[in-house]
Protein backbone atom coordinates (compact mmCIF):
# COMPACT_ATOMS: atom_id res chain seq x y z
CA UNK A 1 0.00 0.00 0.00
CA UNK A 2 1.55 3.53 -1.03
CA UNK A 3 -0.06 6.07 1.60
CA UNK A 4 1.91 8.92 0.56
CA UNK A 5 -0.04 11.76 0.31
CA UNK A 6 0.46 15.33 -1.11
CA UNK A 7 -1.40 17.78 0.05
CA UNK A 8 -1.17 21.53 -1.76
CA UNK A 9 -3.35 24.63 -0.21
CA UNK A 10 -4.96 26.83 -3.42
CA UNK A 11 -6.83 29.02 -1.31
CA UNK A 12 -6.40 29.31 3.08
CA UNK A 13 -8.16 31.66 5.19
CA UNK A 14 -9.74 31.00 8.73
CA UNK A 15 -13.18 29.67 7.30
CA UNK A 16 -12.55 28.46 3.91
CA UNK A 17 -10.19 26.71 2.43
CA UNK A 18 -9.07 24.97 -1.36
CA UNK A 19 -6.84 22.37 -1.37
CA UNK A 20 -5.20 19.91 -3.26
CA UNK A 21 -4.78 16.60 -2.36
CA UNK A 22 -2.80 13.42 -4.80
CA UNK A 23 -2.43 9.86 -4.34
CA UNK A 24 -6.30 10.01 -2.43
CA UNK A 25 -8.57 7.10 -3.62
CA UNK A 26 -12.46 8.35 -4.34
CA UNK A 27 -13.58 5.86 -1.21
CA UNK A 28 -11.09 7.57 1.50
CA UNK A 29 -12.06 11.23 -0.01
CA UNK A 30 -15.58 10.77 0.13
CA UNK A 31 -14.89 9.31 3.67
CA UNK A 32 -12.74 12.37 4.71
CA UNK A 33 -15.87 14.92 2.74
CA UNK A 34 -18.60 12.85 4.85
CA UNK A 35 -17.21 12.73 8.02
CA UNK A 36 -16.57 16.40 7.80
CA UNK A 37 -20.35 17.02 6.97
CA UNK A 38 -21.89 14.37 9.92
CA UNK A 39 -19.15 13.41 12.28
CA UNK A 40 -17.40 16.29 13.55
CA UNK A 41 -19.54 17.91 16.78
CA UNK A 42 -20.52 21.63 17.35
CA UNK A 43 -22.37 23.23 19.95
CA UNK A 44 -25.46 24.62 18.98
CA UNK A 45 -28.68 25.68 21.62
CA UNK A 46 -30.58 22.73 21.99
CA UNK A 47 -33.09 23.89 25.29
CA UNK A 48 -34.19 27.19 26.02
CA UNK A 49 -35.63 28.38 29.41
CA UNK A 50 -38.35 31.53 27.99
CA UNK A 51 -38.48 34.18 30.64
CA UNK A 52 -40.24 36.37 29.12
CA UNK A 53 -41.18 36.86 25.47
CA UNK A 54 -43.45 39.39 24.26
CA UNK A 55 -42.12 39.44 20.58
CA UNK A 56 -44.69 38.64 17.72
CA UNK A 57 -42.83 35.16 17.58
CA UNK A 58 -43.39 31.86 19.15
CA UNK A 59 -40.73 30.26 21.92
CA UNK A 60 -40.63 27.28 19.65
CA UNK A 61 -39.49 29.84 16.48
CA UNK A 62 -37.63 31.78 18.53
CA UNK A 63 -35.38 28.54 19.92
CA UNK A 64 -35.28 27.57 16.27
CA UNK A 65 -33.45 30.35 15.13
CA UNK A 66 -30.91 30.27 18.34
CA UNK A 67 -30.16 26.60 17.91
CA UNK A 68 -29.02 27.97 13.72
CA UNK A 69 -26.43 30.40 15.24
CA UNK A 70 -23.26 29.06 14.93
CA UNK A 71 -20.91 28.48 18.05
CA UNK A 72 -17.49 28.73 18.12
CA UNK A 73 -16.70 25.10 19.79
CA UNK A 74 -13.10 24.65 21.71
CA UNK A 75 -11.96 21.07 21.69
CA UNK A 76 -12.21 20.02 24.91
CA UNK A 77 -15.96 19.77 24.66
CA UNK A 78 -17.26 16.40 25.25
CA UNK A 79 -20.83 14.97 23.99
CA UNK A 80 -23.68 15.35 26.35
CA UNK A 81 -21.33 18.92 27.81
CA UNK A 82 -23.45 22.09 27.87
CA UNK A 83 -22.98 26.05 28.02
CA UNK A 84 -25.34 28.47 28.99
CA UNK A 85 -26.41 31.35 27.12
CA UNK A 86 -28.27 34.00 28.29
CA UNK A 87 -30.01 37.12 26.13
CA UNK A 88 -32.00 40.19 27.71
CA UNK A 89 -32.79 42.65 24.73
CA UNK A 90 -35.93 45.22 25.38
CA UNK A 91 -37.63 46.96 22.51
CA UNK A 92 -37.60 48.91 19.85
CA UNK A 93 -34.31 47.02 19.28
CA UNK A 94 -33.05 44.08 17.09
CA UNK A 95 -32.31 41.00 19.09
CA UNK A 96 -28.75 40.10 17.61
CA UNK A 97 -26.54 36.95 18.33
CA UNK A 98 -23.90 39.13 19.15
CA UNK A 99 -26.49 39.85 22.31
CA UNK A 100 -26.04 36.76 23.55
CA UNK A 101 -23.82 36.87 26.67
CA UNK A 102 -22.12 32.81 27.64
CA UNK A 103 -20.96 31.56 30.37
CA UNK A 104 -18.04 30.45 28.70
CA UNK A 105 -15.66 32.79 27.38
CA UNK A 106 -14.55 30.21 24.95
CA UNK A 107 -17.81 30.16 23.50
CA UNK A 108 -19.37 32.64 21.70
CA UNK A 109 -21.34 32.89 18.33
CA UNK A 110 -19.63 33.07 15.45
CA UNK A 111 -21.35 35.36 14.00
CA UNK A 112 -22.49 38.76 16.02
CA UNK A 113 -24.95 40.19 13.37
CA UNK A 114 -26.98 37.46 13.00
CA UNK A 115 -30.94 38.99 13.61
CA UNK A 116 -32.75 36.90 15.80
CA UNK A 117 -36.58 38.89 16.28
CA UNK A 118 -37.22 42.78 15.51
CA UNK A 119 -38.67 43.72 18.77
CA UNK A 120 -40.98 47.15 18.91
CA UNK A 121 -41.83 49.84 21.40
CA UNK A 122 -42.81 47.40 25.00
CA UNK A 123 -41.66 43.87 23.52
CA UNK A 124 -38.96 42.07 25.50
CA UNK A 125 -36.94 38.72 24.93
CA UNK A 126 -35.51 37.51 28.01
CA UNK A 127 -33.96 33.87 28.09
CA UNK A 128 -31.38 31.68 28.83
CA UNK A 129 -30.41 28.72 26.18
CA UNK A 130 -28.35 25.79 26.88
CA UNK A 131 -26.33 24.89 24.12
CA UNK A 132 -24.93 21.22 23.34
CA UNK A 133 -22.55 19.32 22.26
CA UNK A 134 -24.01 17.44 18.80
CA UNK A 135 -23.40 15.69 15.52
CA UNK A 136 -24.21 17.03 11.90
CA UNK A 137 -25.91 13.86 11.05
CA UNK A 138 -28.56 13.98 14.09
CA UNK A 139 -29.31 17.73 13.14
CA UNK A 140 -28.16 20.29 10.73
CA UNK A 141 -27.48 22.93 13.23
CA UNK A 142 -24.71 20.69 14.64
CA UNK A 143 -22.55 20.72 11.06
CA UNK A 144 -19.20 22.40 11.25
CA UNK A 145 -18.66 21.77 7.36
CA UNK A 146 -21.38 23.94 5.36
CA UNK A 147 -20.03 23.97 2.32
CA UNK A 148 -17.50 21.18 1.69
CA UNK A 149 -16.95 19.08 -1.39
CA UNK A 150 -14.37 17.94 -3.88
CA UNK A 151 -13.30 17.68 -7.58
CA UNK A 152 -11.48 16.12 -9.99
CA UNK A 153 -8.29 17.93 -10.24
CA UNK A 154 -8.07 18.03 -14.62
CA UNK A 155 -5.02 17.74 -16.85
CA UNK A 156 -5.10 20.53 -19.77
CA UNK A 157 -3.05 18.99 -22.62
CA UNK A 158 -2.54 21.29 -26.11
CA UNK A 159 -3.40 20.25 -29.34
CA UNK A 160 -3.19 21.05 -32.59
CA UNK A 161 -3.74 24.79 -33.88
CA UNK A 162 -7.27 25.69 -34.36
CA UNK A 163 -8.33 25.99 -37.85
CA UNK A 164 -9.23 29.84 -38.67
CA UNK A 165 -12.57 28.77 -39.44
CA UNK A 166 -13.58 26.58 -36.62
CA UNK A 167 -16.15 26.59 -34.45
CA UNK A 168 -16.24 29.11 -31.77
CA UNK A 169 -17.94 27.59 -29.15
CA UNK A 170 -16.40 28.07 -25.79
CA UNK A 171 -15.05 25.31 -23.37
CA UNK A 172 -16.43 25.51 -20.02
CA UNK A 173 -14.84 23.48 -17.31
CA UNK A 174 -14.93 24.51 -13.38
CA UNK A 175 -12.67 23.89 -10.73
CA UNK A 176 -8.61 23.55 -10.89
CA UNK A 177 -6.14 22.62 -13.96
CA UNK A 178 -3.40 21.59 -14.01
CA UNK A 179 -2.01 23.31 -17.05
CA UNK A 180 0.42 20.92 -18.72
CA UNK A 181 0.45 23.86 -21.71
CA UNK A 182 1.46 26.37 -19.39
CA UNK A 183 5.56 25.27 -20.13
CA UNK A 184 6.61 23.45 -22.35
CA UNK A 185 9.86 22.78 -20.15
CA UNK A 186 7.25 20.92 -17.14
CA UNK A 187 5.69 19.18 -19.94
CA UNK A 188 9.07 17.94 -20.39
CA UNK A 189 9.96 17.15 -16.58
CA UNK A 190 6.81 15.08 -16.80
CA UNK A 191 5.42 16.92 -13.93
CA UNK A 192 1.97 18.04 -13.95
CA UNK A 193 2.20 22.18 -14.58
CA UNK A 194 1.24 24.83 -13.11
CA UNK A 195 -1.97 24.79 -10.77
CA UNK A 196 -4.62 27.45 -12.32
CA UNK A 197 -8.40 28.26 -10.61
CA UNK A 198 -10.99 28.10 -13.97
CA UNK A 199 -12.39 31.21 -12.23
CA UNK A 200 -9.52 32.84 -13.39
CA UNK A 201 -10.06 32.98 -16.68
CA UNK A 202 -13.80 33.10 -16.35
CA UNK A 203 -13.88 29.07 -16.33
CA UNK A 204 -13.95 29.07 -20.42
CA UNK A 205 -10.69 27.02 -21.84
CA UNK A 206 -11.45 29.17 -25.15
CA UNK A 207 -10.56 32.64 -23.23
CA UNK A 208 -7.07 31.00 -21.67
CA UNK A 209 -6.03 29.09 -25.34
CA UNK A 210 -8.44 30.91 -28.10
CA UNK A 211 -5.88 29.75 -31.19
CA UNK A 212 -5.43 25.83 -29.65
CA UNK A 213 -7.38 23.14 -29.27
CA UNK A 214 -7.20 21.15 -25.77
CA UNK A 215 -8.30 18.26 -24.18
CA UNK A 216 -8.81 18.03 -20.77
CA UNK A 217 -9.02 14.80 -18.76
CA UNK A 218 -9.34 13.93 -15.07
CA UNK A 219 -6.03 12.91 -13.32
CA UNK A 220 -6.66 9.81 -11.34
CA UNK A 221 -6.56 9.69 -7.38
CA UNK A 222 -6.08 13.75 -7.51
CA UNK A 223 -8.67 15.60 -5.64
CA UNK A 224 -9.09 19.56 -4.85
CA UNK A 225 -11.43 19.96 -1.72
CA UNK A 226 -13.65 22.83 -1.66
CA UNK A 227 -13.95 23.51 2.47
CA UNK A 228 -16.59 25.97 4.21
CA UNK A 229 -16.86 26.33 7.74
CA UNK A 230 -19.65 27.59 9.72
CA UNK A 231 -17.19 29.63 11.84
CA UNK A 232 -17.42 27.63 14.97
CA UNK A 233 -14.32 26.12 14.18
CA UNK A 234 -11.51 26.62 11.91
CA UNK A 235 -10.51 24.71 8.44
CA UNK A 236 -8.00 22.95 9.61
CA UNK A 237 -9.62 21.63 12.64
CA UNK A 238 -12.21 20.62 10.84
CA UNK A 239 -10.57 18.55 8.73
CA UNK A 240 -8.32 16.87 11.22
CA UNK A 241 -11.24 15.98 13.59
CA UNK A 242 -12.91 14.24 10.55
CA UNK A 243 -9.82 12.64 9.89
CA UNK A 244 -9.58 11.37 13.81
CA UNK A 245 -12.86 10.59 13.74
CA UNK A 246 -12.55 8.01 10.77
CA UNK A 247 -8.78 6.90 12.67
CA UNK A 248 -11.22 6.54 15.73
CA UNK A 249 -13.57 3.82 14.19
CA UNK A 250 -11.33 2.07 12.33
CA UNK A 251 -9.12 1.65 16.03
CA UNK A 252 -12.54 0.47 17.43
CA UNK A 253 -13.18 -2.31 15.06
CA UNK A 254 -9.64 -2.94 15.30
CA UNK A 255 -9.93 -3.80 19.00
CA UNK A 256 -13.43 -5.36 18.28
CA UNK A 257 -12.01 -7.78 15.72
CA UNK A 258 -9.31 -9.04 17.97
CA UNK A 259 -11.44 -10.00 20.67
CA UNK B 1 -18.26 -0.75 18.27
CA UNK B 2 -20.36 -4.20 18.26
CA UNK B 3 -19.73 -7.28 15.45
CA UNK B 4 -22.29 -9.81 14.28
CA UNK B 5 -20.72 -12.48 12.41
CA UNK B 6 -23.30 -14.02 10.11
CA UNK B 7 -20.75 -16.06 8.50
CA UNK B 8 -17.12 -17.49 8.98
CA UNK B 9 -15.59 -19.86 6.40
CA UNK B 10 -12.21 -20.72 5.36
CA UNK B 11 -12.04 -17.65 2.74
CA UNK B 12 -15.18 -15.96 3.42
CA UNK B 13 -16.40 -13.65 6.39
CA UNK B 14 -19.66 -12.04 6.44
CA UNK B 15 -20.08 -9.58 9.64
CA UNK B 16 -22.12 -6.99 10.81
CA UNK B 17 -21.16 -3.58 11.74
CA UNK B 18 -23.61 -2.02 14.20
CA UNK B 19 -24.24 1.91 14.47
CA UNK B 20 -21.64 2.74 11.06
CA UNK B 21 -22.82 4.17 8.07
CA UNK B 22 -21.73 4.72 4.90
CA UNK B 23 -18.78 6.96 5.90
CA UNK B 24 -16.39 4.74 7.84
CA UNK B 25 -17.91 1.06 5.44
CA UNK B 26 -17.29 2.95 2.25
CA UNK B 27 -13.41 3.27 3.02
CA UNK B 28 -12.95 0.04 4.96
CA UNK B 29 -13.72 -1.95 1.80
CA UNK B 30 -11.33 0.51 -0.12
CA UNK B 31 -8.85 -0.36 2.35
CA UNK B 32 -9.66 -4.59 2.56
CA UNK B 33 -9.27 -4.62 -1.53
CA UNK B 34 -5.56 -3.27 -0.78
CA UNK B 35 -5.00 -6.09 1.54
CA UNK B 36 -3.23 -9.01 0.02
CA UNK B 37 -4.99 -12.00 -0.61
CA UNK B 38 -8.33 -10.31 -0.77
CA UNK B 39 -10.13 -10.80 -3.57
CA UNK B 40 -13.20 -9.83 -2.77
CA UNK B 41 -14.83 -7.08 -0.67
CA UNK B 42 -18.14 -5.21 -0.33
CA UNK B 43 -20.81 -3.92 1.86
CA UNK B 44 -24.58 -3.73 1.90
CA UNK B 45 -26.52 -1.47 3.97
CA UNK B 46 -30.58 -0.64 3.44
CA UNK B 47 -32.67 2.13 4.48
CA UNK B 48 -34.16 3.08 7.40
CA UNK B 49 -37.98 2.97 5.99
CA UNK B 50 -37.02 -1.00 4.54
CA UNK B 51 -37.50 -2.23 8.00
CA UNK B 52 -34.95 -4.94 7.68
CA UNK B 53 -31.25 -4.86 8.01
CA UNK B 54 -30.20 -1.61 8.04
CA UNK B 55 -26.85 -2.34 9.92
CA UNK B 56 -24.55 -2.55 7.66
CA UNK B 57 -22.97 -5.59 6.49
CA UNK B 58 -19.59 -6.10 5.45
CA UNK B 59 -18.62 -9.54 2.82
CA UNK B 60 -15.36 -10.34 2.08
CA UNK B 61 -13.11 -13.29 0.01
CA UNK B 62 -9.84 -14.23 0.41
CA UNK B 63 -8.08 -16.68 -1.74
CA UNK B 64 -7.32 -18.45 1.08
CA UNK B 65 -3.64 -17.31 1.62
CA UNK B 66 -4.62 -15.22 5.17
CA UNK B 67 -7.65 -15.79 7.39
CA UNK B 68 -10.69 -13.37 6.66
CA UNK B 69 -10.68 -12.23 10.36
CA UNK B 70 -7.20 -11.53 9.90
CA UNK B 71 -7.61 -9.50 6.92
CA UNK B 72 -10.39 -7.41 8.56
CA UNK B 73 -8.06 -6.60 11.04
CA UNK B 74 -5.61 -5.63 8.35
CA UNK B 75 -7.96 -3.21 6.64
CA UNK B 76 -8.75 -1.38 9.60
CA UNK B 77 -5.31 -1.30 10.26
CA UNK B 78 -4.96 0.30 6.58
CA UNK B 79 -7.49 2.67 7.23
CA UNK B 80 -5.64 4.03 10.38
CA UNK B 81 -2.90 4.34 8.19
CA UNK B 82 -4.26 6.12 5.44
CA UNK B 83 -5.56 8.61 8.35
CA UNK B 84 -2.55 8.98 9.82
CA UNK B 85 -0.76 10.03 6.33
CA UNK B 86 -3.52 12.14 5.67
CA UNK B 87 -3.41 14.42 9.08
CA UNK B 88 0.65 14.04 8.42
CA UNK B 89 0.39 15.45 5.09
CA UNK B 90 -2.29 17.85 5.54
CA UNK B 91 -0.63 19.30 8.83
CA UNK B 92 2.41 19.98 7.36
CA UNK B 93 1.26 21.70 3.90
CA UNK B 94 -1.02 23.85 6.33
Amino acid sequence: MSDQYDVTFIEQDERSAKFLVRGITPAFANGIRRAMIADVPTLSVDTVRVIENSSVMFDEQIALRLGLIPLTTPDDYRPEETVTLAIDVEGPATAYSGDLVSSDAKVQPAEEHVPIIDLKEGQRLELEADAELGYGKDHAKHQGGVAVGYRHLQRVELGDERGEFAEDDPEIIRGVIEDAGASETSRAAGDGGELVETASFDNDLGNRYPDRNVSVEDVPNAFVFDVETDGSMSVDDLVLSAVESLRTRADELEDAVQL
Amino acid sequence: MDLRVIENLETELSIEVQGEDHTFMNVLKGALLEVDGVTTATYDMNPEQSGGQTDPVVTLKTDGSIDPLDALEAGAAGVKTKADAFAESFESAA
